[in-house]
């Protein structure tokens, strides 16, 4: 079991509420797709959960206790948007993945270890010398998804993790993290700004609007049937072919 | 790093700085060993004596060498020089690195403390730092060293706040790293560079303090002396025998100028990102200007907007041209909507920039015709009424409209600016159309509108400003790269209604290049899709689900989840990655990545063929990609 829960969390920048009271709940195993405009507190969430920004009220819980902030074991992962900043240029691509193991491993260990997550997410082993200039922008975010696989989470959170890609890389960028979810039991929560893609990958949804959660269920009642009108505006909004 | 520190070497000042550093270490390391006798042996019989053979710059009051003097004297100086920049560069990395060790609130009221001891006068430190620790070699050591702690400390703040606030050191707190260890391993290394520099320079200003404490007979005490401990000892007979203090004064002006000259060699040369020393390009008759299929092939069609036949854009690489467009032809009708499709790398913004003319050196643009509104835009002669031609008629809306505007101007008088330049008009009549345009764009309350900063603006608004910015003339065709790609959903709805309305209204036709197949779908008539600098089909964007031909595009359009989207199976991805413009294969340039490429594809490149309809497409196997599902069979090989 693994449930991450929010409970009616709220963040404050100085006197601006980024976060108001918002409650969300990713279930076990399941997929919470999370869509909002810029400026909506998607990210802020996020950092939230896994302690990069300090909370001006309310709780987050992993099965019913608060997330570890000390030590080595953390059992919430987060994969940045942008793999260009992510990634330290100055690190081999071993040597960053090796850094989120939680434990102590031997010399061949470890090696065995860095192989084992590169080829989870389909990289080749032999990249793990090279630093992250040499690498493709899609293989920078399977980089990054290897590193926050490292630390054996529960729970994962994706945080825009296509939107720097080229469409060419998006897909298989979003292959591999259903694939990968699937194969561990993860429970995800994965943010975009696109209802396309997160109707693509998410088993449910939650709409975000100037820091509050404003509409959430699953993604065929959502997207079929929105209540709010900020959902349907969104729905309205989306480019290209529409399934009838 | 090597590379560039040779680059470093090649500059006049990096020599020259280079040089008396090498030459200050020398005497640093072997003057006291070869001198020293000399410069201690004591010759009553020439005390004071003035400069001869026998004595460079003659003797003092204890009849020893001056000129030896100073050169073994060059050991003390450099060495407290260097141990004084060491206190100060540890004090302040520990200062600066407070926020990372101690927690944000600690290091908030440390870094307040810093900023307050940086407004004091560094000499004045260094006076009160001696006081406390005493007269003498080490007491001013810590003395200088300390003093320079805070503009280190302020320096190093600056420095890992800008590291800090990077995702992966946000990654590595996540994975439970310790702050020490994300200092050392992180934060240090990405630091490096600037510290290096700013270090290196600081020594010298050390060394100017240490020799002015000396001087004042704080620091080195008789008989261990440095540079400044015999200017002192000189000042006394300053105008008997000058040498004596004078040139204890030049050694301290030499070896400071070795370290900043050094210093700031080391900051130009990190500062240079590009490769300097381009081969020239090798000169390439302008192919086909009047050559006879062209002219012949010209079209007819008056209400042909832009006519583009075989563009090439070229750069000059270290080993040869780098073309990141080769041989682009396509037409714009009026009031037509056409979109270009492509990975990053395939040519398509400079496209859009060779056509507005905005290529710049040492870029070149070459095509058999390149006319808009019946203009040849590659006539050689004067390029004044082209300006005009393309002020007025031409539109080009940017993707970052946070970058498109001048930050210190009102939006008014920038989208004046163009108007009075373009069209004379008076500035008060082209900042009334200025308004006019923001409404026109539906930007509310235009006249306060106008009189606001560009970052009074929110991104849609900034991306109708420039719209309105391209419609102060009347375009008859709008450039727009990658429009709302910095927007959201929402907005991107907005600008792109905003676009339909203009081209209904005005009759513009309309480019627009996106790395987007569904919103160009959305909006044009037809699609280009490039790769690699060609364009490799061209169809109807109602067909670009159904009628693809090219594997490319089907893998472009599969590629991307729509509404419609089959939740169930795999998207489809493009194994490997695009052909960059300075590595294009022989034969087709897709082939490396094609599902269905045989050995014709690696060898032949495929000719772009139109069939009856007008449907284009440059593909040896196109006849063939019907029976290719590419949701599944190129999903396929790209996880081999």
């Amino acid at each position: 079991m693994s449930e991450l829960v929010f409970d009616e969390v709220s963040v404050r920048y100085g006197t601006t509420k980024v976060l108001d009271r918002v409650s969300l709940t990713v279930p076990d195993g399941q997929v919470v797709g999370l869509v909002g405009e810029s400026g909506s507190g998607k990210s802020t969430l996020a950092r939230a959960a896994v302690g990069l920004v300090p909370l001006s009220g309310g709780r987050i819980l992993l099965d019913g206790a608060e997330l570890p902030r000390r030590g080595r074991r953390r059992p919430l992962q987060l994969v940045f948007q942008d793999p260009y900043s992510s990634l330290d240029p100055r690190m081999t691509i071993g040597h960053s993945v090796a850094e989120a193991i939680p434990h102590r491993l031997t010399r061949e260990a470890r090696a065995a270890e860095i192989t084992r997550l590169l080829e989870l997410v389909h990289l080749d082993p032999a990249c793990a010398d090279s630093l992250p200039s040499e690498l493709s922008g899609g293989q920078r975010q399977r980089v990054a998804l290897a590193r926050a696989l490292a630390g054996q989470p529960e729970v994962l959170i994706a945080d825009e993790i296509t939107s720097a890609l080229d469409v060419s890389v998006q897909g298989a960028v979003l292959n591999l993290v259903r694939e990968t979810q699937r194969e561990l039991g993860l429970s995800l929560l994965f943010i975009s700004h696109n209802l396309a893609v997160v109707r693509y990958v998410a088993s449910h949804v939650a709409v975000m609007l100037q820091g509050r959660v404003i509409e959430q269920g699953p993604v065929s009642e959502v997207l079929k049937r929105p209540v709010h009108d900020y959902t349907r505006q969104l729905l309205a909004a989306v480019p290209g072919r529409r399934s009838s | 790093m090597v590379r560039r520190s040779s680059r470093v070497l090649r500059t006049p000042v990096g020599v020259v700085g280079l040089t008396l550093l090498a030459i200050v270490v020398l005497l640093t390391v072997f003057a006291p060993i070869l001198w020293q006798d000399r410069a201690d042996a004591v010759d009553t019989l020439n005390i004071l004596a003035g400069p001869s053979v026998e004595h460079l710059l003659g003797t003092d009051a204890l009849g020893r060498d001056n000129f030896f003097r100073v050169l073994v004297a060059t050991r003390l100086s450099i060495l407290l020089a260097v141990c004084a920049t060491a206190v100060s560069l540890v004090a302040g990395l520990l200062l600066g690195a407070a926020p990372i060790l101690l927690g944000r609130r600690a290091g908030r009221l440390i870094g307040a403390v810093v900023n307050v001891l940086v407004a004091f006068p560094a000499l004045l430190l260094v006076l009160f730092f001696a006081v406390i620790f005493g007269v003498g070699t080490t007491g001013a050591v810590l003395a200088v060293g300390l003093a320079g702690a805070p503009v280190f400390g302020r320096l190093c703040q600056t420095l890992v706040a800008g590291v800090e606030s990077l995702d992966f050191v946000a990654a590595a707190r996540i994975s439970g790293v310790r702050r020490w260890r994300i200092l050392v391993s992180h934060v240090l290394p990405n630091i490096a560079e600037p510290l290096i520099v700013n270090v290196t320079i600081g020594a010298g200003s050390m060394l100017l303090a240490f020799a002015g404490l000396s001087f004042l007979g704080l620091g080195v005490q008789s008989p261990a002396y440095d540079w400044g401990r015999l200017m002192q000892d000189g000042l006394s007979g300053i105008y008997t025998q000058p040498a004596a203090a004078l040139a204890p004064g030049i050694a301290v002006i030499l070896a400071g100028l070795a370290f900043n000259l050094t210093g700031e060699a080391f900051a130009r040369g990190f500062g240079i990102t590009r490769i300097l020393g381009f081969p020239p390009v090798p000169a390439v008759a302008s192919p086909g200007t009047p050559a006879e299929p062209a002219a012949a092939d010209a079209d007819p069609r008056p209400d042909t907007v832009l006519d583009v036949h075989n563009l090439h854009v070229s750069f000059p690489g270290a080993t040869g041209p780098i073309r990141p467009v080769r041989g682009v032809s396509f037409r714009v009708g009026r009031g037509q909507a056409l979109g270009v499709v492509g990975e990053s790398g395939s040519g398509k913004s400079l496209t859009a920039l060779a056509i507005a003319q905005l290529v710049e050196e040492p870029g070149q643009v070459r095509a058999d015709r390149l006319h808009f509104a019946g203009q040849n835009l590659l006539d050689g002669s004067d390029p004044r009424p082209r300006g005009r031609l393309l002020g007025q008629n031409l539109a080009v809306v940017f993707q970052d409209p946070m970058t498109s505007f001048n930050p210190g101007h009102r939006m008014g008088p920038q989208l004046a600016e163009g108007a009075r330049r373009h069209q004379g008009l008076s500035r008060k009549a082209a900042l009334a159309r200025a308004v006019d345009r923001l409404r026109a764009v539906k930007l509310g309350e235009p006249e306060r509108r106008a009189r606001q900063y560009p970052f009074e603006f929110s991104g849609g608004m900034r991306q109708r400003a420039m719209i309105g910015m391209g419609l102060m003339g009347s375009p008859r065709l709008i450039i727009a790269d990658e429009p709302t790609t910095a927007l959201d959903v929402t907005v991107q709805q907005q600008v792109l209604d905003l676009l339909a309305e203009i081209r209904a209204r005005d009759d513009a036709a309309l480019l627009m290049i996106s790395h987007d197949v569904s919103v160009l779908a959305q909006v044009c008539d037809r699609v280009l899709v490039m790769y690699a600098g060609r364009v490799v089909e061209e169809l109807p964007a109602a067909e670009l689900w159904t009628g693809a031909r090219h594997p490319y595009s089907r893998a472009l359009v599969a590629a991307v989840p729509d509404m419609a989207t089959d939740v169930d199976a795999p998207l489809a991805s493009i194994p490997g990655r695009p052909a960059g413009p300075a590595e294009v294969p022989v034969g087709c340039a897709y082939a490396a990545r094609c599902p269905l490429a045989d050995d014709r594809c690696r060898t032949v490149e495929p000719e772009l063929v139109a069939d009856a309809a007008g449907h284009r497409v440059a593909c040896w196997r196109a006849d063939e990609t019907g029976a290719l599902d590419p949701a599944i069979k190129i999903d396929e090989v790209v996880t081999r």
